[in-house]
């Protein structure tokens, strides 16, 4: 179920009915991880058993690295959970890409290898629960957090519908303890939650489906040539339709969870008013590269053994960030490209510890790293290298003779919009939301709230699934 | 070991830590009660239960408001759209399709199945035949799009052992042109959540807003704005709101192209723009070569229904001026129409020869004009049965007549 959807609207309104019905606490929580699985078999109901396997494994984990004695004991439960969440990505999600890749490499062997083609069906959001369960059996296994007390609170953790599917990427110590007591939303959480909501679906449904996705197809999905212009509008349209899409859902997530009664993190903070990469990343899809840091990078070694160790480190975890986005070795190329640039920030940072940038350069940098960042979206959105490399012509004029394939309308879309997302960035990159709405007079509140739900409805959209449910 | 899991860990607003430091050469403003820091102020620990501040507002009163506003913008929206001659009608959408397509395997298997472009689609009604035939034909016709991949679609459905009637629009079906190609596709993978949004959709909002069309959705409007045109870009106006459908797909042209000139008028410069040679067409022999490629494949599913005992029809509907004349210049009968039936070997009926179903008004060259389209369809269904599908002649089962 996406939540661009009516049928969502419904689910949603009986969600909430039922919450505030008074029943037990302990009833309250099965209504909504009953609730949760209805939400996620709305997709595909078989899938739902994945949920259950990868829920089970890890709390048995958990429960075994608890009572092990010894070391080796506490390492093998550990390990436990990480293959078997890992198989399971590893199966559905680069059981193809792995079996392509061999049989080329054979190929290039002079082996004819021809293995057969399955059709696997990637289930939604498994890259999602698969990382917000692994990080339970960790944090357990790092002396971080102790287990869950029960059962239905830690299900309920793996499940509950407004992270389960496109995060944020929730850690166990973050929801696990809201469920320890009963907790209902404040009609004041209500009614921002809904605000929240408003704010998300709009990012959604108007600025990302309605006014950014087609522009970015006509130049990605074409196969004509793009020019300077159309090239470079196509690239803004797409990091706008990608920002809105995701930090859309997490916005109508975390709006959807506060209707309930529940906190949930930050997963972006006005990402584009970033000044370096190493500032990106602490804006962009912060559950996930956070995640990377505390399981992946810290553990390789973090900046603890060197710099060579640290560079190493670094791109490691910026490649493999890359093959979680998708099983495409251009994704592998932009989680590369933002490793080479954070290990660039770094070595300039090691020469020049001293340096500070005066207002001016302070924005020109930020310009630089958007423009960077952009040249990055290139490989996430475009399907072959191939095609990255005409887009990235077009971008540097290389494409002479390419023809006009935007309309005028197209293009004041895509200025208005990324025009509005970067001011909208650079004004708000040291607040944050709640801080900005609090400042703003309350006519003004109603007003936008009441225009974005207009532009929601106007826009009629066709309930398209978020860019991050195929990851 | 640091526990997270305790309800101490809580941090509220207006207690944030003094230590906070946001990005790189930002970071949040001191003193600031809604700032909180993210899991990436926090390396390497448990992360605590995160901040969610309300702002301060009179968040009732906002809510109230808001919602008046919106009622009162959604009013006036509706008004517009119905002042301009819009009423509230379902939407044809992949959803649509899919109910239609879900009953030939629901215990509709035998049932008289209409397959084509818009003319199938527009020009029978589905009550006349109905009251004709005894049985409602399922409608699987789409707009702008060849039925080729969908006759293939039901050849390869044991279930379906019916009728079929394939509307072959000869610039569509020769191209294989597919405007809404995803249909299919999307009955397969329809999830319970999109079923359940397309009941609901049908039976809660596109009954009563007429709005809710998408010709009318916001960004389209904007989008045929007067923009400036851009140099280098050829003009190209995207079809607009030609029919009005009802539930089970029973469709007939918009009115307003039969009745409002300036309107018609805009319909016949649109199609007029795909008859002039584009830079962007094929050449001729890749047309042809295209057009081959649509027989070849047609031959084979006609052969597979064929086989279980269908009874294939093809149906070449009418058109007009310059919309014929294209046709008749970029696909002649003699090759491409007689070339099909001839590859099949199954029958066809071309409009030029039945006195019965010329002399209708086409408002923009090829769509019956919607108070015609019963009489049309009557027409139609009586040349069927007469000379196509007679209950107890051996024409009846399928077998090819001479091309006139």
């Amino acid at each position: 179920m996406v939540f661009n959807s009516l049928t969502f609207i419904v689910f949603f309104a009986c969600v909430l009915a039922l919450h505030s019905l008074p029943f037990s606490w302990t009833t309250k929580k099965i209504n909504l991880a009953v609730a949760s699985y209805l939400f996620y078999a709305a997709w595909n109901p078989p899938f739902v058993i994945l949920l259950w396997v990868s829920t089970v494994v890890d709390w048995y984990a958990a429960q075994g690295l608890v009572k092990a004695r010894r070391p080796a004991a506490r390492h093998a439960w550990m390990l436990l959970s990480v293959i078997a969440n890992l198989g399971m990505l590893g199966f559905f999600k680069y059981g193809q890409f792995l079996l392509d890749n061999f049989s080329a490499l054979m190929s290039t062997l002079g082996i004819a290898y021809h293995p057969a083609h399955y059709d696997i069906v990637l289930p939604v959001g498994i890259s999602f629960y698969t990382f917000a369960t692994m990080s339970y059996t960790l944090d357990v296994y790092l002396r971080r957090a102790r287990p869950a007390q029960n059962l239905l609170d830690y299900a309920l953790f793996v499940t509950f519908f407004p992270h389960l599917v496109a995060g944020p990427i929730m850690r166990p110590t973050e929801l696990v303890p809201q469920f320890a007591e009963p907790r209902a939303a404040s009609a004041q959480q209500l009614r921002f939650g809904l605000a929240l909501m408003t704010l998300g679906l709009f990012n959604k449904i108007v600025l990302a489906d309605s006014f950014l996705a087609g522009v970015a197809e006509r130049i990605y999905d074409s196969d004509k040539l793009p020019g300077t212009l159309d090239a470079w509008a196509g690239t803004l349209a797409f990091s706008g339709q990608i920002f809105c899409d995701f930090a859309g859902y997490s916005t109508t997530a975390i709006g959807a969870a506060l209707c309930l009664g529940f906190a949930m993190p930050d997963n972006f903070r006005f990402p584009y008013a970033a000044v370096g990469f190493s500032d990106f990343w602490r804006r962009w899809h912060i559950t996930l590269s956070s995640w990377l840091r505390d399981y992946l990078y810290i553990p390789l070694g973090g900046n603890r053994h060197g710099a060579r160790r640290t560079y190493a480190a670094l791109m490691t975890t910026m490649l493999l960030g890359g093959l979680w986005h998708g099983a495409n070795w251009t994704f592998v190329a932009w989680g590369g490209l933002h490793g080479v640039y954070l290990a660039v920030e770094r070595a300039l940072r090691a020469r020049f510890p001293s340096y500070r940038p005066g207002p001016l350069m302070f924005v020109a940098l930020g310009l630089l790293t958007y423009t960077l960042v952009n040249v990055t979206w290139v490989f996430f959105r475009a399907k072959t290298f191939g095609k990255a490399w005409l887009v990235l012509c077009g971008m540097f004029g290389q494409n002479a003779g390419a023809k006009p394939l935007l309309t005028t309308f197209n293009l004041v879309s895509v200025a208005v919009i990324i025009g509005g997302i970067l001011i909208t960035h650079w004004l708000m990159r040291g607040r944050t939301l709640e801080s900005m709405v609090a400042r703003a007079p309350a006519v003004a509140v109603c007003l936008v709230w009441a225009l974005m739900a207009f532009a929601i409805i106007a826009a009629q959209g066709a309930g398209n699934a978020f860019i991050y449910f195929q990851f | 070991m640091p526990s997270s899991i305790s309800s101490s860990d809580l941090a509220r607003p207006g207690s944030a830590p003094h230590e906070l430091r946001g990005a790189a050469g930002g970071g949040l403003a001191h003193g600031d009660r809604y700032a909180r820091q993210t899991a990436a102020d926090r390396p390497g620990v448990a992360q605590p239960v995160p901040l969610r501040p309300v702002p301060d507002h009179p968040w009732g009163k906002i809510l109230a408001s808001a919602v008046l506003l919106l009622v009162l913008m959604l009013a006036g929206w509706e008004e517009y759209w119905r002042a301009y001659g819009v009423r509230p009608g379902i939407n044809n959408t992949y959803g649509l399709w899919a109910i239609q397509r879900r009953r030939i395997d629901a215990g509709e298997g035998d049932a008289t199945v209409l397959l084509g472009s818009s003319r199938l689609f527009f020009d029978v009604q589905l009550p006349v035949w109905e009251g004709l035939d005894g049985r409602r034909p399922i409608q699987l016709s789409f707009e702008g799009t060849s039925p080729l991949k969908a006759t293939e679609d039901l050849a390869a459905d044991p279930k379906f052992t019916g009728r079929l009637l394939i509307g072959i629009a000869p610039d569509l079906f020769f191209s294989g042109f597919e405007f809404r190609a995803g249909a299919i596709r999307y009955t397969r993978n329809e999830s319970p959540s999109q079923r359940i949004g397309q009941w609901l959709s049908m039976h809660l909002i596109e009954p009563y807003l007429a709005f809710d069309d998408p010709d009318y959705a916001l960004q389209t409007v904007l989008a045929r704005q007067p923009w400036p045109q851009r140099p280098g870009l050829p003009e190209h106006i995207r079809v607009r709101k030609l029919s009005k459908n009802e539930a089970d797909r029973n469709t007939r042209l918009w009115s307003k192209v039969e009745t409002d000139p300036e309107y018609r008028a805009l319909a016949r410069r649109i199609w007029l723009q795909n008859f002039d040679p584009s830079p962007d067409d094929p050449s001729p022999a890749e047309a042809l070569k295209t057009e081959k490629e649509q027989i070849e494949r047609m031959v084979k599913a006609v052969a597979q229904l064929r086989a279980r005992g269908v009874k294939v029809l093809f149906v070449r509907l009418p058109s007009s001026g310059p919309f014929l004349a294209f046709e008749n210049r970029s696909y002649p009968r003699a090759r491409s129409w007689n070339g099909l039936l001839a590859a099949t070997g199954a029958p066809g009926l071309y409009f030029e020869d039945y006195p019965e179903l010329e002399g209708y008004t086409l408002p923009e060259w090829s769509h019956v004009a919607p108070s015609q389209a019963d009489r049309f369809t009557a027409a139609l269904y009586g040349v069927i049965r007469r000379d196509f599908w007679r209950p107890d002649a051996a024409v009846a089962s399928g077998q090819a007549t001479p091309a006139r």
